[in-house]
């Protein structure tokens, strides 16, 4: 047995010190009497009382009487412990006794900064030591784990968020897989939405030509994340590369889309036009070649044939990527809200589009080339409604705001009055949240002669024949209006993405009420997932414009380097503890645990309670669930509260 | 009994990160209250097992006070609170058959800034149960 | 010959169920009147106090005491029997913890009293008879009237262990034949374990014995609590899983998940295990714990629980006079009883 292992199952010899805090504790609480009383107390060696017991010779103190009394237990009689625990702690630990040994009782902000009458004051002062004394008798040296970490992190979702991230941990020589569902990189950004004038498919141009060229950076789309284990510093995860049957060899000629006999809704486009089975995403889609969509494509081979650089292969199978990485990066996007059919018209008449709709159409590598025409047709007049599927205005609409949608209808609505100087545009809105510097854009609008119409019911679209009419009850004129228009751009917002919750399946992490991601806290750790070493980035948490996800990305990243940069990763000792010959495998501590740190093994036929140490972060609700005591918080355990009770009231230990 | 004289005696489990810090806000800020309470600090008011408030109670406790972090989304562990809601919530009636008045028993969710409520609280419960009297001398003694 | 054990057992406030439990043992019987000298026992043989009270102190080598202490007589033959004894134990719910009789605990006895002899539908008491501590009566034949004392009943049924010092617990209501062996192969074994302990019976709860705990989901989160008159149980799943408040998890195993296997969920018998602080608090504890309700459901758990008429009775079926409080306090004593009750 070790030395200092040996001095801690011995009977304990505690020394209680109790500080004056100059005239902080000391004014109000008779710290002499406190600490003569100390001395009265069962296994207390020594009791001292000093006028700074964090200073330099007041820790001293503590140390020499360790060394000279053998003392195995220390408490400390000061301020509230979230000011100088750490500092007490680190004394213990310099004088090699283990550091949690220590108890501290709160005289100062529970105490004497409160009360005046200094009798009260010294008997609830010579309460608390009491208690501190009877909880440390009974405490036990603890061991700090440490794991090492695998130097690498695996981001999932390749959109500006994801991309970030990479490029932000690519600097410190980690090892960085970034993976994307689709076969692009790029996510919504390269498509639709603005920073000031830059269009988003050129901030995402510029992230992949960096990407590119980073040989940290490991990218694969196409794929998926289908298993993760471990903890964190330590993950296991099991991704499916989904095969896109089109190779690098690929030179983008484009023979194969034109024999290609199927046709499908371009998801490009958001339905705009349609796409071959057989296609490249965008303009600048990345990797820079086609992709076979499997779930449509009838084999037929006809790309095959006319493909002069052997890149198609038909056979391609799925291949799995298993990795072991230190941490993982969660940045999956959104999806735009999809009206349902007849909502505003959506799906019944083609001129009644969403603004992602409109923003390809915007674009010069959209659809149109950048020309606003529908059906062949410029229209003359255009109503954009505003909180569509955001903030309850629908039947399935979602409660919440979704933070881009006003800055980029207005933002287009702009462009196309500066195009097309004759057109009428209609903005119909509840509120504009054009937040920040973004107000700019209001005011822009109305420079140009845009018109704001404000309701609280939401807008009637009629469909007459050809003819569309938006029937709305104007709120400040106070008066029903019927408005001709040819174009009604429905300002959709973002909602989680569909397959959500496959993901979090494999993860673990938990949503929140509205569906996205939820941060662990929104104070304490706004990036961190309820799982450890799991981080979050951009609009997979909710709505989110380009910027904000971008700084996400780099803080998630942040996040991630600061858990791997140590190269190990120590756990908090005061985590839950299963004593094995009590468990009964219940399993209740499973059902409880936020963090899913707890399993059921099965050792000869015995079930038992499993704490995975790394994922645990010492709630103590697992030890307050458990029915047979065998679940114990160390430090917080059982006998250890219950001798706090009854010390203070006298009932010995 | 002169209950002019009695001072109760509150146990109070407060919560690390909400309550715990309220009750040291309070004292940063000197602000003054009855020295009735004393303290039992745990991580999480989802810490708080019912049996230490019966402990509390049967050992000479006057009134006990569970502190934690505000529902839905304060707690420092997610859902920590809600687990202690449900546990004592269920303990509230247990406390009432077995004959303890429900003024005794408080749980209330006291964020970190929160001094002037923590404060609050404990001033009302200090009135309240001086009024009650002692629970002592009512348990019934059985040895 | 070396002399065979002495064993006494008695009984207090019991149903007779322990000592049926004893009779159990079947066959097993034979052994246990071969391997001891039964000393004194009431239910079956016609042994009196006087015969205990000639003994010399610590001749009985182990003394089974069942039933809780309920009258003064039951407190007066349990000192008497430590004296005589080298080694109690609490034999059964009732001793260990006050059983089930231990409920009334939530009264004043004289509610008690007076519910039992005057007030219950069943009784036929024009006069108001009540039990008298003496009573007089002329037997023929003797000159002068005798007096019949009657024993009086005390305000709170007690457990064993707060009127004695106890050495063992054997736990169950009543305890099972395997465990009653178990602790008679430990206590006649000389090996004895250390004082207070609970013998006979497993040091973990009964899901560690249970057939139905690996068929538990990976989480238990409950939407809604039914009591076993409100559901047939599907046989092969978890009961608690099921919605059903089986209080096995809490409870100490050993009895071989009888009442589970019947398709009941377990009420508690077998009493707490050994780290536990109260019984009931703990079964409030977890049972809350896998309810899926967040506070903002306040009203929809308020339902859930308000399911349950008398938790009071679920969770502390056999442990009352045990627990932490013992019983309602507060209560409004009349002591209108002088005649039948011993009050403080």
């Amino acid at each position: 047995m070790s030395e200092e292992m040996e001095k801690e199952t011995e009977e304990p010899r505690i020394g209680v010190y109790i500080c004056h805090c100059g005239l902080n504790i000391a004014a109000t609480v008779d710290v002499e009497e406190v600490a003569e009383y100390a001395k009265t107390l069962p296994n207390v060696v020594i009791s001292r009382h000093y006028v700074f017991m964090c200073s330099e010779p007041g820790q001293d103190l503590i140390r020499e009487d360790i060394k000279k009394y053998n003392l195995n237990r220390v408490v400390v009689a000061s301020c509230s412990p979230s000011m100088h625990e750490p500092t007490f702690r680190s004394v213990l630990e310099s004088a090699g006794l283990n550091k949690y040994l220590l108890e501290m009782a709160n005289i100062r902000e529970h105490c004497s900064w409160i009360h005046d009458d200094k009798k009260a004051a010294t008997e609830k002062a010579k309460d608390l030591v009491r208690m501190a004394v009877a909880k440390a008798r009974l405490l036990e040296p603890l061991e700090e784990k440490e794991f090492s970490v695998k130097p690498s992190v695996l981001i999932v979702g390749g959109g500006v968020s994801g991309m970030r991230a990479a490029l932000e941990l690519s600097q410190y020589g980690f090892d960085i897989y970034l993976i994307d569902k689709s076969p692009t990189l790029g996510g919504k950004a390269a498509l639709v939405g603005y920073v000031d004038s830059t269009r988003g498919s050129e901030i995402v141009g510029k992230m992949v030509k960096l990407i590119k060229s980073n040989p940290k950076i490991h990218v694969f789309t196409n794929s998926e994340l289908v298993e993760f284990s471990g903890f964190p510093g330590n993950f296991k995860v099991k991704i499916r590369v989904n095969p896109r049957y089109v190779d690098e060899k690929c030179n983008l000629c484009g023979e194969c889309e034109k024999v290609c006999p199927v046709e499908v809704a371009n998801e490009y486009n958001f339905g705009l036009n349609k796409r071959k089975a057989i296609f490249l995403p965008f303009k600048e889609s990345y990797p820079p070649y086609y992709v076979i969509d499997d779930k449509v494509c009838t084999k037929c081979g006809e790309c095959v044939k006319v493909c002069n650089y052997n890149a198609i292969n038909l056979d391609q199978q799925p291949s799995t990527l298993e990795l072991d990485v230190g941490a993982l990066i969660v940045a999956i996007g959104y999806d735009p809200y999809e009206p349902s059919r007849g909502e505003y018209g959506y799906g019944l008449s083609d001129n009644v589009i969403t603004l992602f709709q409109l923003e390809r159409l915007l674009d010069p590598d959209g659809p149109t080339n950048g020309e606003l025409i529908i059906n062949g047709k410029e229209p003359k007049s255009i109503a954009f409604i505003f909180c569509v599927g955001s903030r309850n205005t629908g039947p399935n609409a979602k409660p919440y705001c979704s933070r881009m949608c006003c800055t980029s209808s207005l933002n287009s609505a702009i462009k196309i009055k500066d195009k097309y100087p004759d057109v009428d545009i209609y903005i119909l809105y509840k509120d504009i949240m054009t937040y920040g510097n973004d107000e700019r854009l209001y005011e822009e609008a109305g420079k140009r002669f845009i018109k704001f119409v404000k309701f609280e019911e939401p807008p009637d679209v009629i469909l007459d024949k050809e003819k569309l009419f938006v029937d709305v009850y104007e709120y400040t004129i106070q008066e029903y209006l019927r408005i001709p228009v040819d174009l009604v751009v429905l300002a959709v917002g973002m909602v989680p993405r569909h397959d959500m919750d496959e993901l979090t399946a494999v993860i673990r992490a938990s949503c929140s009420g509205d569906g996205f991601l939820k941060e662990l806290h929104l104070k304490l750790a706004p990036v961190d997932s309820s799982t450890k070493g799991v981080f979050l980035a951009g609009a997979a948490t909710g709505p989110k414009n380009i910027i904000e996800s971008i700084k996400m990305g780099s803080a998630a990243a942040s996040k991630a380097m600061s858990l791997l940069s140590k190269g190990k990763v120590t756990a908090e000792p005061t985590i839950a503890h299963v004593n094995e010959d009590l468990c009964s495998g219940c399993g209740i501590c499973v059902s409880v645990c936020p963090y899913d740190a707890i399993s059921i093994k099965v050792v000869d036929g015995d079930r038992l309670a499993n704490v995975e140490e790394a994922l645990c972060m010492g709630c103590g609700s697992c030890a307050t669930a458990c029915p047979s005591g065998a679940m114990q918080h160390l430090g917080f355990k059982d006998i250890q509260i219950k001798s706090q009770i009854s010390a203070l009231f006298g009932g010995g230990v | 009994m002169s209950q002019e004289n009695f001072e109760p005696k509150i146990v109070v489990f407060a919560c690390n990160w909400c309550a715990y810090s309220a009750a040291d806000l309070a004292g940063t800020s000197r602000m003054h209250y009855p020295p009735n309470v004393r303290i039992i600090r745990v991580m999480c008011s989802g810490r708080v097992d019912p049996q230490f408030v019966l402990d509390a109670f049967s050992q000479g406790a006057d009134g006990v006070l569970v502190a934690g972090c505000h529902p839905p989304a304060d707690c420092h562990y997610i859902d920590g609170n809600y687990k202690a809601f449900r546990r004592l919530m269920l303990l509230e009636r247990l406390l009432e058959s077995m004959g303890i008045e429900k003024e005794r028993f408080r749980l209330e969710w006291i964020s970190a800034s929160e001094a002037e409520k923590w404060v609050k609280v404990i001033k009302e419960m200090v009135e309240t149960l001086k009024k009650l009297g002692p629970l002592k001398p009512k348990l019934e003694v059985t040895k | 010959m070396m002399e065979k054990p002495k064993v006494a057992w008695y009984w207090c406030a019991s149903c007779g169920g322990c000592e049926e439990s004893f009779v159990d043992l079947a066959e097993k019987l034979l052994d246990v009147f071969d391997a001891v000298d039964i000393v004194f026992c009431p239910v079956a043989m016609d042994f009196k106090k006087e015969d205990i009270e000639k003994m010399p102190d610590g001749s009985i080598t182990v003394a089974l005491i069942n039933g809780g202490i309920r009258l003064k007589e039951h407190e007066e033959m349990v000192k008497l029997l430590r004296r005589k004894s080298k080694i109690v134990i609490a034999y059964g719910a009732c001793s260990s913890w006050g059983g089930i009789p231990g409920l009334a605990n939530l009264y004043d006895i004289d509610e008690v009293i007076s519910r039992k002899y005057l007030e219950v539908p069943s009784i036929e008491n024009p006069n108001k008879t009540l039990p008298s501590h003496i009573t007089k009566v002329k037997i023929p034949d003797l000159p002068n009237e005798v007096e019949i004392e009657l024993t009086k009943v005390l305000p709170r049924l007690l457990p064993l262990d707060r009127v004695i010092e106890v050495d063992y617990y054997i736990p169950g209501c009543p305890p099972t034949p395997d465990v009653f062996w178990n602790a008679l192969q430990a206590i006649l074994s000389g090996k004895l374990p250390p004082k207070g302990t609970v013998l006979g019976a497993s040091q973990k709860s009964l899901c560690d014995e249970c057939p139905l705990n690996e068929t538990k989901p990976e989480k238990i989160l409950l939407k809604d609590l039914k009591r076993p008159h409100e559901v047939i149980p599907k046989p092969d799943e978890c009961l608690l899983a099921q919605g059903l408040l089986c209080l096995g998890p809490v409870t100490r195993g050993g009895c071989g998940a009888l009442c589970v296997k019947a398709n009941m969920p377990c009420t508690g018998c077998f009493g707490p295990l050994d780290n536990i602080i109260d019984y009931g608090g703990k079964a409030l504890s977890y049972i809350a714990s896998i309810l899926d309700y967040s506070p903002m459901e306040e009203d929809k758990l308020k339902e859930v629980y308000d399911k349950i008429p008398d938790w009071v009775g679920l969770v502390y079926k056999y442990y009352l006079p045990a627990s932490k409080f013992g019983g309602k306090v507060n209560i409004k004593k009349s002591k209108a009883f002088k005649e039948v009750v011993e009050y403080d």
